[in-house]
């Protein structure tokens, strides 16, 4: 069993630690410094975000997503055929991405991800996760000016991501985590993200996962469990109804639990993960087990997310009998 | 079409109600004295008092702005409110509910960081939060100042809950909150009250009830006129929904969304008990539009309903322009009605 995180990070502490990057934002937008500096800024911060999770006692980490503004335009800023438009809500949250608009065919030129693995890999104790969003959740969140057709945008960024893929693989990433929200909340559409994750997934060295959040897997987990992800991550505070997808799914596959709500500042207690974690070890055993929060962490402030990794560490040890 | 354009034309004329009545829809700008003092004052280098005179003092402004301006129905431009949801939870300056802290923060989108409110306890009354500055606000005018409120779903929405059980629990005990200062308004003179809910259409599946529910909890059997403001987002999901909210008044942001909200009215009807509230000018644009513009989009909705059914309002809170924006966008709003009035021969 290892202990793991879903992708992002909160970028900025609290009083009474500066808030460093959001000032240095604040100056590259004042023209007080260069973009070059500010990628300094981002490189210092991500590395004190790894730096964090590895304290925590995490043992895969990810790069928090510092430089990703969302899911949505970190990676499709990259891609051909892709412009960024208005200001959407995002999901069921009160935080906002800015909406892809697809205005021609979708195309992968170069890496978009690599040089940021490479960096957070060089930083880190701890094995790091690649993190690249799901054709599915792209396209469902984005406008399409070009396709018309759901199915052929989908398929679309399914190849063009499937380069990024083969490119983070070639580069040494050993966990790379495709994060598909949307999958469980289209459920009509399951059988066409699935066959997306095929495409983007198929034959790919690393072990790669497929996670969702804030939704039900029921209906869906048979497509995902078709698919040719090692992982699927499941958010088990919005849905606690996963529990039933799991049990009767024959679950052959390893699991992302997420078991520590990543959305509210309540903190669960060691106690109460270590006896999630064995309740589920009923049902997956231990050693297909990533515990790892419902979701990213970014909707917490810093100090509560660091507080619930913590927490989350020391029940994944209760659980496996670990004295404190 | 045509027959409906002239029965409302008639109902207007046959009524003595006001037709295209105009008002806002609750900030605008804070002068930068003020956010200075706001700044001082967290940090402990001025006091309340001090603090109290700057906020009147941009009250003030604001409220002269807007008879100036022309506006029927003012409102007193939340020159003491930070964040609609903060402000009741722990802001500086502010009064905050019993049970309710600001939390951290965390992101919003971009580079936006906001204090996100922590409801930790039951909620309860603190005692009146907003009632001075209205009775402020209304003291210096003979126009209506609206009382401005955040709604239940909202504030629970917009917070952490550690509190609670379910969200419905939390937003029934925030709902008595807000009733209890709503009570307080009306005790205090207070016609017309807002309460926001620019939240509502965030789980409109599971959740739409309970925003219905926590809005009757609020308001029923209180003697005022109760108006709520909706914001951008699904709209169309919430709607006929949205007409179940027991308020007077429903108002959108027609503008943002160059009046797509009326083919909701065409295809679902509204509701003939309640009137309409009306942005005609986009808030997140500095883009000022010009007056025959936004004539069209009033003659346009008064295709569907009566002048003396419809207020006239900017989409949402003008706190994101500049001062000479907000004005402009005023005027050109209360121009247009005027110009509207005039043509269509209705009082």
């Amino acid at each position: 069993m290892q202990t793991t995180v879903v992708g992002n990070y909160p970028k900025i502490p609290n009083r009474p630690r500066p808030a460093r990057l959001r000032n240095a934002i604040n100056k590259r937008d004042r023209g007080e410094i260069t973009s070059e500096d500010l990628v300094l800024v981002y490189d210092e911060v991500t590395t004190g975000v790894i730096q964090e999770q590895i304290d925590a006692g995490v043992d895969i980490v990810t790069d928090g997503q510092v430089r990703w503004d969302d899911d949505q335009t970190y990676v499709t800023r990259g891609l051909k055929g892709v412009e960024i438009g208005s200001l959407e809500r995002y999901l069921d949250t009160n935080t906002y991405y800015r909406q892809p608009e697809i205005t021609g065919a979708v195309g992968w030129e170069k890496p978009i991800l690599v040089r940021d693995f490479q960096f957070a890999r060089e930083n880190s104790s701890k094995p790091v996760k690649a993190i690249i969003t799901g054709p599915y959740t792209i396209a469902a969140l984005s406008l399409d000016k070009h396709y018309g057709s759901r199915q052929k945008l989908v398929l679309a960024l399914a190849e063009a991501l499937r380069n990024e893929l083969l490119a983070l693989a070639e580069a040494g990433a050993e966990h790379i985590q495709v994060n598909d929200p949307a999958i469980v909340i289209h459920k009509a559409d399951s059988a066409l993200a699935a066959k997306a994750l095929t495409t983007m997934l198929e034959g790919v060295g690393s072990e790669t996962g497929v996670y969702t959040w804030f939704g039900s897997a029921a209906g869906v987990l048979p497509a995902l469990l078709d698919t040719p992800a090692d992982v699927i991550g499941l958010d088990f505070i919005c849905a606690p109804d996963n529990w039933d997808c799991v049990r009767t799914a024959g679950f052959g596959k390893k699991l992302g639990f997420g078991i520590v709500d990543g959305r509210n500042t309540r903190l669960e207690s060691p106690d109460q993960v270590a006896e999630d974690i064995k309740r589920m070890s009923d049902i997956v055993p231990p050693e297909r087990l990533y515990i790892n929060p419902s979701c990213g962490l970014e909707y917490l402030p810093r100090e509560t997310a660091c507080d619930k990794l913590k927490i989350m560490v020391e029940g994944a040890r209760r659980a496996e009998g670990v004295p404190a | 079409m045509v027959t409906q354009q002239s029965q409302s034309q008639g109902a207007a004329a046959g009524n003595s109600k006001m037709s295209l009545t105009t008002t806002a829809v609750g900030s605008y700008a804070k002068p930068d004295y003020l956010s200075k003092a706001r700044t001082a004052f967290s940090s402990g280098k001025i006091d309340r008092a001090e603090l109290d005179k700057l906020e009147r003092q941009a009250t003030e402004f604001w409220i002269r702005a807007q008879e100036k301006v022309g506006l029927d129905v003012l409102v007193h431009g939340e020159m003491e409110r930070g964040d609609m949801v903060a402000y009741f939870s722990g802001e500086p300056g502010g009064n905050p509910i019993k049970g309710m802290k600001l939390g951290g923060l965390v992101r919003s989108y971009g580079n936006r960081y906001y204090h996100k409110p922590i409801i930790f306890d039951k909620l309860e009354w603190p005692g009146p939060m907003t009632v001075e500055m209205w009775k402020y606000a209304q003291s210096l005018t003979d126009r209506p100042v609206k009382g401005m409120l955040t709604g239940a779903y909202t504030m629970v929405e917009w917070s952490f809950d550690e509190h609670y059980p379910s969200r419905r629990d939390a937003v029934l005990d925030m709902a008595k909150v807000i009733r209890r200062e709503v009570e307080e308004l009306v005790a205090a003179g207070c016609r017309y009250i807002q309460v926001d809910e620019p939240a509502i259409h965030t789980r409109p599946d599971t959740d739409f009830d309970m925003a219905v529910e926590s809005m009757h909890v609020t308001v029923d059997g209180i003697d005022a006129e109760f108006h709520t403001h909706i914001c951008y987002g699904e709209v169309e999901k919430i709607y006929p929904a949205m007409l179940r909210l027991p308020v007077k008044q429903i108002h959108l942001a027609f503008k943002n969304t160059d009046f797509a909200y009326l083919k909701l009215i065409d295809e679902f009807g509204y509701d003939d008990e309640k009137d309409l509230g009306v942005g005609v000018t986009d808030v997140h644009t500095r883009f000022l539009e010009s007056v025959e513009e936004v004539k069209d989009g009033i003659k346009e909705t008064l295709k569907r309903l009566p002048g003396d059914r419809l207020w006239i309002y900017p989409d949402c809170g003008l706190k994101t322009r500049t001062t000479q924006e907000s004005e402009d966008k005023l005027r050109v709003m209360v121009e247009a009605v005027r110009g509207v009035k005039e043509e269509l021969g209705i009082a």
